[in-house]
């Protein structure tokens, strides 16, 4: 049992809702949510992001439209839909639940 | 000197060695293949793609126009392991499935005496080339079974022109390390010819 190995798993517990996280703030390219959820230190490798973010979009939570890039091809530019905002109200929730949770636990003497 | 490759990434055009091409096939292939039961698998791939094109045109520089082996195992690198990308679980599962060899028989035309089935052979079976050509020598003494099998053997294996098709000569698994190992190995062969 090796403690990286239950850290990994946290972290992709909670991936899925600091993507909708990220995209409350406003609307992104992937590369930019890449780019933060890894100063975050919550993905190590970039390709995980993807099949979230098409999942999520088949799912209905997410939107993309492409846009012209300068370099390179058009770019999806992802955006939260209403469904998604809805759905990140509840992720809220249970998040605060989690953590009054954890913090009960440890207050156990 | 290294030969290149022109490629098209998800509609841009770069210029990659052969052995970088190589690798990066490898890979490729290996994530389409991880994502091909997932739902809008082909997308993600797409995503993937693309996202590796924007990597190399960030690394391409006025003086340095050619993607090399470095720059795709740096790429490999950012992006993870196909089994990170699909999720498709624990490490092991994985381990389990990439360390399938796919061996197949060639003509080894790196120690060949005559058309190279011998050694081929040899490879493939992990076993003497020599002991091999004895009994082709044999079966053709008493009589011209030898000769006819060698002739047909000769025409009907392909000889193994490509790094993987050696390795898979071998029944060497064909990744990043083993072919990093190939290179290195066929390297010192070189180094070797040239200090005779």
């Amino acid at each position: 049992m090796k403690v990286e190995n239950s850290k990994a798993q946290m972290r992709k517990g909670i991936l899925e809702y600091c993507i909708l996280l990220i995209l409350e703030r406003g609307d992104a390219y992937a590369s930019d949510i890449i780019q933060k959820l890894k100063e975050a230190q919550l993905i190590v490798v970039e390709g995980t992001l993807y099949p979230l973010l098409t999942r999520h979009k088949n799912a209905g939570l997410l939107s993309y439209r492409w846009e012209e890039s300068t370099l390179g091809p058009p770019r999806k530019y992802y955006a939260l839909t209403d469904d998604g905002k809805a759905f990140l109200k509840e992720l809220d929730l249970a998040w605060k639940e989690l953590v009054q949770a954890i913090d009960g636990i440890k207050q156990i003497p | 000197m290294n030969k290149t490759m022109t490629v098209n990434i998800a509609g841009m055009i770069f210029h990659i060695d052969e052995d970088a091409f190589y690798i990066l096939n490898q890979y490729l292939e290996r994530v389409k293949e991880e994502l091909k039961n997932t739902d809008g698998g082909s997308e993600i791939y797409q995503d993937i793609e693309t996202r590796i094109g924007e990597l190399f045109s960030e690394r391409i520089k006025v003086n340095r126009q050619v993607i090399s082996v470095t720059e795709v195992k740096e790429v490999i690198l950012i992006m993870g392991e196909p089994s990170d990308i699909s999720g498709s679980g624990s490490k092991t599962e994985y381990e389990s499935t990439s360390s399938r060899t796919y061996r197949r028989m060639y003509r080894d035309p790196d120690n060949r005496i005559i058309g190279g089935v011998c050694s081929g052979l040899g490879a493939y079976w992990h076993t003497d080339p020599t002991i091999l050509r004895l009994i082709f020598i044999i079966l053709a003494i008493f009589g011209m079974a030898g000769v006819l099998i060698y002739i047909i053997l000769w025409i009907i294996l392909p000889e193994a022109r490509t790094v993987s098709q050696r390795l898979e000569m071998r029944g060497e698994k064909v990744n990043l390390s083993s072919m990093g190992e190939f290179f290195r190995q066929e390297f010192d062969n070189v180094k070797r010819s040239f200090k005779k």
